[in-house]
């Protein structure tokens, strides 16, 4: 079955409840069994300014968006302008606001492309099914399932479910939805206008409905964390707001901590006593952590840093998305010392890397620093189920010196107990017992004892994936969510296929160096300015990318930039 | 099987000045903890980086020589995650008021329960003698031939403003009566803070054990002295001619950090006992 899409975009201002729109249209579509993909843009305010809620529908698994809509309904004159360019041809445009008057060149664009314009007065409809003007919300979504032709009790089933906690007229809720399903306004012809995939039997299963940040908190919970230590900051604060909010059921400690240096210092406290602690920040807070990161490394003290990029230097562009925080997290901090990174795509590996995270952590007593994006912190997606867990490895071994010299670069670590033997931990260079030396001998010996649990890490992560057919001959080369959109592209394009870097640090090049022995066409793909893992693959590997597609303005790499790239 | 003071004892000799206030407050250190029968297997203690932390390998503990400035919220982690653990962060004047001011603040408004020990010898003394916010003003000191002209910061007032729920001072050449207030502050539960009051013979030469034995007075020894009152100490704390030394204030009203979390109340383990698979049937019913 090839895959189909259909794009549906609300419009709105920020604090309109365009976020409570799109939650509930994707998860009732999900229980109508669609495959749906959510995406948000929104400005870094509070109240006003363009936002929107894009939802993709299939009938398969998708993980991207379309730069184009099918249907956009726009809230504001604002977003009608922003977002009008962007629907397709033939589309629909929906409207509910009075102030909304097309100008001639967007009345031009729209008859140009056969979009069909079309105004619900939505506040009326709300008022005469006896709801507020609020409820006018829900009376467009109850007019744009009709158009799709699907039916309205999962959609008001849904609707209710959420608003039951709240204070609100259910039956008047109820009654605006269908007011929006029932108007005149509807045509048949504007079902017609859009064809909403069919779907076959067995995907009607109800699936799960999820953001990257919730899946990771979930990895993490599973995995055994403890403790969380956090200082606020977009896109990773959803990770503390959902541990915040299950930690009655699950008993973690949840921390909001005065900044992110003594977050992550209180990771390192409750690491080093035994129990596993989870960090996450974004950029600037990650920056704040680096010191830190060092301490974890010559101390070999495990720590797991969740890093969910956004776009930009400093406060850069504080909402978008990207990708370009990998060479902080690679080369931040002085002096050299082990570390590992890994980087999520999608819910299934925010769930699994998470776990990685801490086994990988604790197993090679090391800083381990998971990167996730905006992209996938915040969007939703629908999967059928999580994976399954990984066994909790820590690595734990009793011994007589603490920073014993081995062969393999571990040393020995056990919980400090009451019954064991004590040792400290040493920012300064120590040797076997912890003692802080200086001697030349000393120094090179514990450096290069830390720095082998480098190989031995190498030895024990996996090569970069392969995706799509043998005979493909395009390779796009990646990590990070642009996997989705080259997926979802590859469903119907047998000719790309694409090699993802999961494990990116220290970084395994079998795979790649296998793949440029070859006569194919080799692309790196990067949602940042410089390509930042096509500079570290350079370094190792000495290739040198021929073909680059750098993405970084804010923006997710959509189906198009790639298929335009390839001139499809 | 009691706890003898030897058992905290390093085999590393120590390598500060002679005639540095460290070597007793280790002494003082050592003996609290051995008289409360703490094992060196049941404390932990953060070190800052400065003289104090050099003296991190120098006593037998569970401990963490972490980064400047740092010691404080190294020491709360270590304590929320094992609270059977006597948590103890030390710091100097210069990382307590300098590096990391926040987590001072932060920490005794929390009231974690842990005994944060600032050893105040007046300057940055392991990278040779710079002016800290404690430094007398004018004092020549490294890089300043004129000294420090930024206003003086009264370090006992501002952390009795922070209404602290334990707050004493001590002298480093007194390790009898430090030991005696460790006891207690260890004993407290909430946020302990010492200010010690400690002598850097290369340093801070005006600082001498002489003008100290002529202008220490025991709180002990006055009379109709209230620990319990905030006004009493802001008197005594006020009066610069005098150093004042003993508990300075202490209240146990206020709850401790941990003993306040909701989630944690009915919990009999500690978060160093609890790491293992957790089922997430239960929660994914919400998606």
């Amino acid at each position: 079955m090839s895959q189909k899409r259909i794009v549906v975009k609300f419009g709105g201002q920020s604090g309109q409840g365009i976020n409570t729109i799109g939650k509930l249209f994707t998860k009732s579509l999900n229980k109508s069994g669609y495959k749906v993909f959510a995406y948000r843009e929104y400005p870094s305010i509070i109240k006003g300014g363009v936002a929107s809620y894009q939802i993709d529908i299939s009938n398969s698994s998708i993980g991207s968006s379309s730069k184009y809509c099918d249907i956009l309904v726009a809230y504001t004159p604002e977003t009608l302008n922003e977002y009008l360019p962007l629907v397709k041809e033939s589309g629909i445009v929906i409207y509910d606001n009075k102030d909304i008057n097309l100008t001639e060149d967007q009345d031009a664009f729209l008859k140009n492309n056969n979009i069909t314009p079309i105004y619900l007065d939505s506040v009326s409809i709300a008022k005469n099914s006896g709801g507020t003007e609020i409820m006018s919300n829900v009376v467009v979504l109850g007019f744009v399932w009709k158009i799709l032709n699907l039916k309205p009790e999962i959609l008001v089933e849904e609707i209710l479910e959420h608003f039951k906690k709240k204070n609100v007229d259910l039956e008047a809720e109820k009654n605006s939805i269908m007011g929006g399903f029932n108007s005149p306004t509807y045509r048949p012809e504007l079902t017609d206008k859009i064809e909403i995939p069919k779907i076959s039997e067995i995907f009607k299963k109800k699936s799960l409905v999820i953001s990257g940040n919730e899946a990771l908190s979930l990895g993490a919970i599973a995995s055994g964390i403890r403790a969380y230590y956090g200082y606020p900051m977009t896109p990773a604060t959803s990770i503390f707001k959902f541990l915040g909010e299950t930690s009655t059921e699950t008993g973690i400690l949840v921390k909001q901590a005065e900044n992110e240096i003594t977050a992550v210092q209180m990771a390192l406290g409750s690491m080093y006593m035994g129990t596993r602690a989870l960090v996450a920040t974004s950029g600037g807070g990650f920056d704040l952590m680096i010191e830190s990161i060092t301490c974890a490394g010559i101390t070999e003290t495990p720590l797991v840093i969740v890093l969910s990029q956004r776009t930009g230097a400093a406060t850069g562009v504080p909402t978008w998305t990207g990708a370009g925080d990998l060479n902080t997290a690679l080369k931040g901090g002085h002096g050299d010392f082990p570390k590992c990174i890994l980087s999520c795509s999608d819910v299934h590996s925010s769930y699994t890397l998470i776990q990685k995270a801490f086994n990988i952590s604790e197993k090679y007593q090391l800083p381990v620093i998971v990167l996730t994006e905006k992209q996938l912190s915040e969007s939703l997606y629908t999967v059928n189920s999580l994976p399954n867990d990984l066994p909790i490895e820590r690595g734990l071994q009793d011994g007589a010196l603490r920073y014993e010299i081995t062969d393999n670069g571990i040393s020995p670590r056990w919980i400090p107990s009451k019954e064991k033997t004590v040792y400290i931990h040493n920012s300064d260079e120590h040797n076997e017992e912890g003692t802080s030396v200086e001697s030349s001998e000393e120094v090179l010996e514990m450096s290069d004892k830390r720095m082998r649990k480098m190989t031995t890490l190498l030895e024990g992560i996996p090569e970069p994936a392969m995706y799509g057919d043998r005979n493909a001959s395009i390779i796009f080369v990646g990590w990070g969510t642009v996997k989705n959109t080259i997926l979802d592209i590859m469903e119907d394009n047998k000719d790309i296929g694409y090699l993802h870097y999961e494990y990116i640090y220290p970084l395994k090049t079998d795979k790649f160096e296998e793949l440029i022995s070859t006569e194919k066409r080799v692309i790196l793909v990067e949602n940042n300015q410089t390509g930042q893992l096509g500079n570290l693959i350079k370094e190792q590997t000495g290739y040198d990318f021929k073909e680059k597609l750098l993405k970084y303005d804010g923006r997710p790499f959509f189906i198009e930039d790639i298929l335009n790239f390839l001139n499809m | 099987m009691s706890v003898n003071i030897t058992d905290y004892n390093s085999k590393n000799i120590p390598t500060w000045c002679p005639g540095c206030g460290n070597f007793a407050v280790h002494t003082a250190l050592k003996k609290a903890l051995s008289d409360l029968n703490i094992s060196p297997s049941e404390a932990f203690m953060s070190f800052d980086i400065g003289c104090n932390g050099n003296g991190a390998d120098k006593i037998n503990i569970y401990g963490f020589k972490g980064l400047h400035g740092r010691s404080i919220p190294l020491a709360i982690g270590a304590h929320l995650a094992n609270r059977k653990f006597t948590v103890i962060a030390d710091i100097g004047d210069g990382g307590c008021f300098h590096e990391g001011l926040d987590h001072l603040i932060h920490a005794i408004r929390s009231n974690y329960n842990i005994t944060i020990l600032i050893h105040n010898n007046e300057n940055f003394a392991l990278t040779t003698g710079q002016a800290t916010v404690t430094t007398k003003k004018n004092k020549p000191m490294y890089g300043l031939p004129f000294g420090r002209i930024e206003r003086d910061l009264n370090i006992s007032e501002f952390i009795l403003n922070l209404k602290p729920t334990f707050f004493a001072k001590a002298y480093s050449q007194d390790p009898l009566q430090l030991s005696e207030i460790l006891k207690k502050s260890i004993n407290h539960n909430g946020c302990s803070v010492i200010e010690i009051m400690q002598l850097c013979p290369t340093y801070n030469k005006e600082f001498t054990h002489e003008w100290a034995t002529e202008n220490i007075k025991k709180i002990d020894s006055i009379e109709g002295y209230n620990s319990n009152s905030l006004e009493s100490a802001r008197e005594i704390l006020k009066d610069t001619t005098k150093i004042y030394t003993g508990i300075v204030y202490e209240e146990t009203e206020t709850k401790s950090f941990y003993d306040s979390l909701e989630n944690r109340k009915n919990m009999k383990t500690e978060l160093v006992d609890e790491v293992k698979k957790y089922d997430i049937k239960k929660l994914l019913e919400k998606f």
